[in-house]
């Protein structure tokens, strides 16, 4: 089983440029996700792999062959790889057994009833057994969706590309095909890129997630990782919600803005360098004032603010809460049980292992 | 196998224009400008060109007045029988417009027409009611056949605008009136602007009608001008010469269309999805059904019957009794008249033959730009609608310059008619095989290659069974366009290589009525059968299908 290895890919449309310099491994068994928002270059670097395009520079190595580089692109159908594409790509004109039994007629050594017995067990295998006559077009959505997997993973290739697979399913069904797809991951083990927009389904399905950015890889990592510890601006404000404050490292371990200063995470910041720093919301612990007066300082941030709006949204309450002396307001996520009101004083306590400093890329 | 197609492609449209080109400026004496000067200082040209003019102008001035509120009428509102409409003007729109031309002679003529004469048995008068030789008269003749144009123009960008659209302004206070005016007129103006030019664009290139309707009225057309320039002693350069501004002109034409269409896309925005309530004419239903019957009379239901007639008649202009009936005319037109026989015979051999190469190479040529296959597959497209711009006469006068010597020697065979078919052909076939291939999403090819499957193999078992029901449309529609051919044949044809078009053109210098409407009934029958073919390989209305 190989892995896949994408160096330093160029792809340009016109002038436009969709894939700008990427690089990431994907190790043997491993499913990574491509994840950003449309037009990060996402679909453009599966379609390289995939060997629909040809990159402008760069290379793309599946185990020890080169199969993509500017001079020679292996073509698809010698790749050895399967793809789910985002509307599915059924042929019209054949029947669910036909469209999956396709790609196993250029695989060599396999009799036309061992074909039948593989299309048969597959077919089992994604609960469509007994449509094997049925036309794509005499299939609900989530059916179709089925019959892509099962057409791509009977000819058990190498590397699997998916493409937005589940962004046309209603939302229930989506939910429950991202178990399904890392179900079938875990069975087969199959090398795997899977590209989406929704951050959600890649943290569900995926073993490390690649952010993209622009056509760059700007961050890689397991969900956990991104999550809390996003390295730039854009990851940290992709990957779930976050409030971010602009300002200047001063002493070790500190960002100033203004008055405010924040004890962040790490200590190892330039002095008088710009860093922007990353709060969760639900980091933030607010207290009433007369608490407040109470709390010790620890070497943890404590602030004080005003409730300025409070959205009541059942499992949290969000608070949005302007700091004395300061331009900036933070979302708060706090649970039900304590409630505030707007115009209410209130005390925040932030860890500094919660603020996250973020000094990479302008933005 | 993709290169070769572009070549062939090139060779077809830029071989004859290059010699259209080069004889214009050609003399003994090396290059000159003399020919053009002749044409533009004759007087006789002058007044061809300027004739030319008003008939264009006025045939497009009056398909529109035809096409628009029958376009309306149609698409959005409630008028009884709407189908049978729809199929009328499909009907008028395959209709060779020379049929329809020898048709109006026999109801209109000043003497013998059949209109005229009871005309005179009711009034007592003398002077006929209506001369269909006149300027008029042609202008009314074209129309009728080329107010479907506008037809389809507008039908296509009303159904396009979704009824939500006219209710927003309604909502927001605008008047029925008002929504007509400020919201529906304008989304559609493009359209019917743009309908307007290919009716023009239409009466520009024909060839037949002004032939048959203007000749005896005493005037030429440029088209006909050009036939009579290589009229013996034939004057090539001169047509070549003449030649050059009607295709300037179409082409400038084209693009002031192009341009029109292009800036379109706002009125399909938020269409399609949106749902068209049809509005209540009430009690203007059957005025509205009386003015769509009165077109569909003049374009069809009189023309079709006055044929029929001449067809079993002894003599066409008598009243239809049990001594005129004769079937002698089916006689005389398929058994005694020397080259009906080998005219069907070619027009089939080279319907067919045209119908399969040049749809087959327009499929090639669409798919190769739609997958953007070759480099510089964005010139094809532009090269396969260019013949658009070329009349039927003017693109003989090219392919006769360039085949009549070394090293293709095609003049005189039937090869020449077929080259100019296929290219003649070319827009009609590229513009339905690239509608086809759009609709079959690449990832439905992408899906096979990463399967396994090679470019070929994929276009044999994904694309073509795909494609199938666009290509016999496709294949339907150059049959029709090359059986009714009469501009190039007039001027590319040879004694032993005459088409069933040219047949009737001949009879009709003999004053063979009966044998023009057995011939122009058969050739009708032939159109109307591969339509059907067509319906039924698509699955729906024609019409809808044609942009």
């Amino acid at each position: 089983m190989p892995g896949v290895i994408m160096k330093d890919l160029i792809k340009r449309y016109g002038d436009v440029t969709a894939v700008e310099g990427l690089s990431l491994q994907v190790k043997p068994g491993e499913l990574v996700s491509l994840l950003g928002p449309s037009g990060c270059g996402k679909t453009t670097t599966l379609r390289l792999v995939a060997g629909f395009l040809k990159p402008e520079a760069g290379e793309i190595w599946v185990g020890d062959r080169c199969l993509s580089s500017p001079t020679t692109v292996v073509p698809p159908e010698r790749r050895r790889m399967a793809m789910i594409f985002q509307n599915y790509a059924l042929w019209p004109h054949m029947t669910l057994a036909k469209n999956v039994a396709y790609g196993l007629r250029f695989k060599k050594g396999i009799s036309t009833a061992d074909r039948a017995r593989r299309v048969k067990k597959i077919l089992k295998l994604v609960q469509l057994d007994g449509l094997e006559s049925r036309y794509p077009g005499e299939l609900s959505g989530g059916q179709q969706q089925r019959v892509a997997v099962a057409r791509s993973l009977v000819v058990e290739p190498e590397i699997l590309l998916l493409d937005e697979p589940l962004s046309n399913l209603d939302a229930n069904l989506r939910e429950e095909m991202r178990f399904e797809i890392r179900r079938l991951h875990e069975a087969f083990g199959i090398t795997t890129l899977y590209v989406t927009h929704d951050q959600g389904e890649a943290m569900v399905i995926s073993d490390r997630i690649a952010v993209l950015h622009k056509g760059r890889v700007v961050q890689v990592g397991t969900a956990e990782e991104l999550f809390q510890q996003p390295r730039t601006r854009f990851v940290a404000e992709f990957i779930g919600k976050t409030n971010l404050v602009d300002g200047v490292a001063a002493e070790p371990g500190v960002v100033a803005r203004g008055s405010l200063r924040l004890r962040v995470a790490s200590a190892d910041l330039t002095p008088g360098a710009p860093v922007a720093v990353s709060i969760r919301p639900h980091e933030i612990q607010l207290v009433g004032d007369p608490e407040a007066r109470a709390l010790g300082e620890n070497g943890e941030n404590r602030l004080r603010g005003m409730v300025q709006r409070v959205s009541y949204l059942g499992d949290a309450v969000d608070y949005q809460v302007q700091l004395d002396g300061s331009d900036v307001i933070l979302r708060v996520a706090a649970p039900p049980s304590l409630r505030f009101n707007p115009g209410e004083a209130v005390g925040l306590a932030v860890a500094r292992a919660a603020c996250i400093p973020l000094t990479e890329g302008g933005e | 196998m993709w290169l070769l197609a572009a070549l062939a492609l090139a060779l077809l449209i830029l071989l004859p224009l290059g010699w259209l080109v080069y004889v214009s400026v050609s003399s003994e004496g090396g290059p000159t400008l003399a020919h053009y000067g002749k044409v533009f200082t004759d007087p006789h040209l002058q007044r061809a060109i300027w004739k030319t003019v008003v008939l264009a102008f006025w045939a497009g001035l009056v398909s529109l007045a035809i096409g628009a509120p029958l376009a309306w009428l149609s698409a959005r509102t409630d008028l009884p029988g709407k189908r049978v409409i729809r199929g009328l003007v499909m009907a008028s729109f395959v209709t060779p417009p020379f049929l329809g031309a020898f048709a109006w002679v026999m109801l209109a003529g000043p003497n013998a027409g059949l209109l005229n004469k009871l005309y005179r048995g009711f009034t007592g008068a003398q002077e006929p009611l209506l001369n269909i030789f006149s300027m008029p008269g042609l202008v009314f003749v074209v129309a009728i056949y080329t107010f479907p144009y506008v037809f389809v123009m507008i039908v296509n960008t009303l159904e396009l605008i979704a009824s939500d659209l006219e209710e927003a302004a309604s909502i927001l206070g605008a008047g029925r009136l008002r929504v007509a005016l400020t919201i529906t007129f304008p989304m559609v103006a493009p359209a019917i602007l743009s309908g307007f030019i290919l009716a023009v664009l239409q009466a520009l290139a024909l060839f037949g009608s002004p032939a048959i309707l203007a000749l005896p009225a005493g005037f030429h057309t440029i088209t006909t001008q050009i036939w009579a320039l290589f009229h013996y002693p034939p004057k090539v350069e001169m047509a070549a010469a003449f030649s050059i501004p009607l295709l300037l002109a179409t082409a400038l034409l084209l693009l002031v269309q192009k341009k029109l269409l292009g800036r379109r896309g706002y009125a399909s925005v938020g269409g399609k999805t949106g749902q068209r309530r049809s509005i209540q004419l009430g009690l203007w239903r059957y005025p509205a059904l009386l003015g769509c019957l009165a077109v569909m009379a003049c374009a069809i239901f009189l023309p079709y019957g006055i044929l029929t007639k001449a067809a079993f008649s002894r003599a066409w202009a008598q009243p239809m009794t049990w001594q005129n009936f004769t079937l002698g005319n089916f006689r005389f037109t398929f058994f005694e008249y020397s080259s009906t026989q080998s005219a069907i015979v070619n027009t089939l051999q080279l319907g067919i033959a045209t119908a399969c190469v040049g749809g087959g190479l327009a499929a090639l040529l669409a798919y190769i730009a739609n997958r953007r296959i070759i480099l510089g597959h964005q010139f094809l497209a532009f090269l396969a609608l260019a013949p658009l711009v070329i009349p039927g006469v003017v693109l003989a006068v090219g392919l006769f310059v360039a085949y009549t010597r070394p090293p293709l020697l095609l003049y005189g065979s039937l090869w020449i008619l077929f080259v100019a078919y296929v290219t003649k052909e070319m827009p009609v076939g590229y513009s339905q095989s690239d509608a086809t291939f759009r609709g079959i999403h690449p990832e439905l090819e992408e899906a096979g290659r990463i399967l396994g499957a090679g470019r070929l193999r994929v276009l044999r078992e994904i694309t073509a069974p795909l494609a199938r029901s666009g290509i016999i449309a496709t294949w339907c529609f150059i049959f029709i366009g090359v059986i009714r051919e009469l501009s190039a044949s007039i001027i590319l044809f040879t004694p032993s290589t005459k088409v069933m078009s040219v047949v009737i053109f001949d009879l009709k210098e003999e004053g063979q009525f009966g044998a023009i409407a057995v011939l122009g009934l058969f050739m009708l029958a032939m159109t109307f059968a591969t339509v059907v073919m067509m319906q039924t390989a698509l699955g729906r209305d024609v019409l809808a299908a044609k942009e």
